[in-house]
């Protein structure tokens, strides 16, 4: 397990817990949070800024020695827009990895497949290290890492929805066939849920509200990074394969005969 | 009056208080530079240029900043 890293842009992971920071009560509960996750991949997301109070620079209180940012596109609701949030992003950290996300509809907050795509071959033209959230579309995910995608993030089930792995099916296809890290992002609510991501052979987990939203946002952070531990190991494990009829645990050679 | 919109608020100021620069804009605006990113008319300031961006009337300014997501 100790040499068993995630490699994303070209740098190496040591966990496999991505987490975002938003919904947090406060920045100093998200701060310890993400110290008891030991993510080394943190999100965050770009706001106009309110005049009338303008609040704390948010990102001192994110370890940026431990962690690679990877600011979003959240709020972007097509390729144009995710394109210019990006720009700004970069502009405004350095950094040229970026979430994308582009989600025309707030009710489900589902991303756009064919934005998705356009903005990621922009994007990767203009050099950016491009991780895009996606529906669990096989058929995309094939076109975005065609298209340079560093990563492709199927949905477990909608943002912030806690409803767990939905898309099952699916993104054991989009496991199957990826040659980039397979990133499971959205709806994870539980650790089961991350465990069970990871058991699949996904190389990552991406959790935000699950964290954010707890009664205890720090102790459920190091559940989540204890159970994407569990998972992956179980996967690396090989585990035995499922059955319909019992096979004896104990040998049922002659006994008291 | 001159006037500039920010983050899609117009702003009047009289003559003499116009702030030249965008670096003035944020000092008045009571903004840390550092924290701030801003696009004037569509294009990116790089911040090294917050002092030596001129500001005139009329202009549209957006400033943002990294805030909580996921």
């Amino acid at each position: 397990m100790n040499n068993d890293k995630l490699v994303i842009g070209g740098r190496e992971f040591n966990s496999r817990l991505f987490v975002g920071t938003g919904k947090f009560s406060s920045s100093e509960t998200m701060s310890q949070a993400l110290k008891a996750s030991e993510s080394e991949m943190v999100t965050v997301a770009l706001r106009r800024v309110d005049i009338g109070d303008p609040g704390d620079d948010m990102l001192e209180k994110i370890d940026m020695k431990q962690c690679q940012l990877l600011p979003n596109t959240s709020g972007a609701r097509d390729a144009q827009e995710a394109i210019r949030v990006a720009m700004l992003s970069r502009e405004a950290s350095g950094i040229n990895w970026i979430k994308l996300e582009v989600t025309p509809d707030p009710y489900y907050l589902l991303p756009d497949p064919i934005e998705t795509l356009k903005a990621t071959v922009e994007l990767v033209k203009a050099g950016f290290i491009v991780l895009p959230y996606i529906n669990a579309d096989p058929i995309l995910a094939l076109h975005l890492q065609d298209a340079g995608a560093a990563t492709v993030m199927p949905l477990g089930s909608p943002i912030g929805s806690n409803r767990g792995i939905q898309t099952r099916a699916n993104i054991e296809i989009i496991i199957e066939q990826a040659r980039v890290p397979v990133v499971v992002d959205a709806g994870l609510g539980l650790p089961s849920h991350a465990a069970e991501a990871m058991e699949m052979g996904a190389d990552a987990v991406l959790v935000n509200t699950a964290l954010a939203v707890a009664q205890d946002p720090v102790l459920i952070a190091e559940a989540f990074k204890l159970a994407v531990l569990a998972g992956r190991a179980a996967f690396l494990a090989g585990p035995g394969s499922v059955k319909k009829h019992a096979e004896a645990s104990s040998p049922l050679t002659g006994f008291l005969d | 009056m001159p006037k500039l919109q920010i983050n899609g608020d117009i702003r009047e100021f009289t003559p003499e208080e116009f702030p030249a620069l965008l670096s003035e804009l944020l000092k008045m605006l009571g903004l840390n530079e550092v924290a701030i990113i801003a696009e004037i008319d569509g294009k990116i300031v790089k911040k090294e240029s917050f002092a030596l961006t001129q500001l005139t009337d009329g202009m549209k300014i957006e400033l943002v900043k990294f805030v909580g997501g996921g």
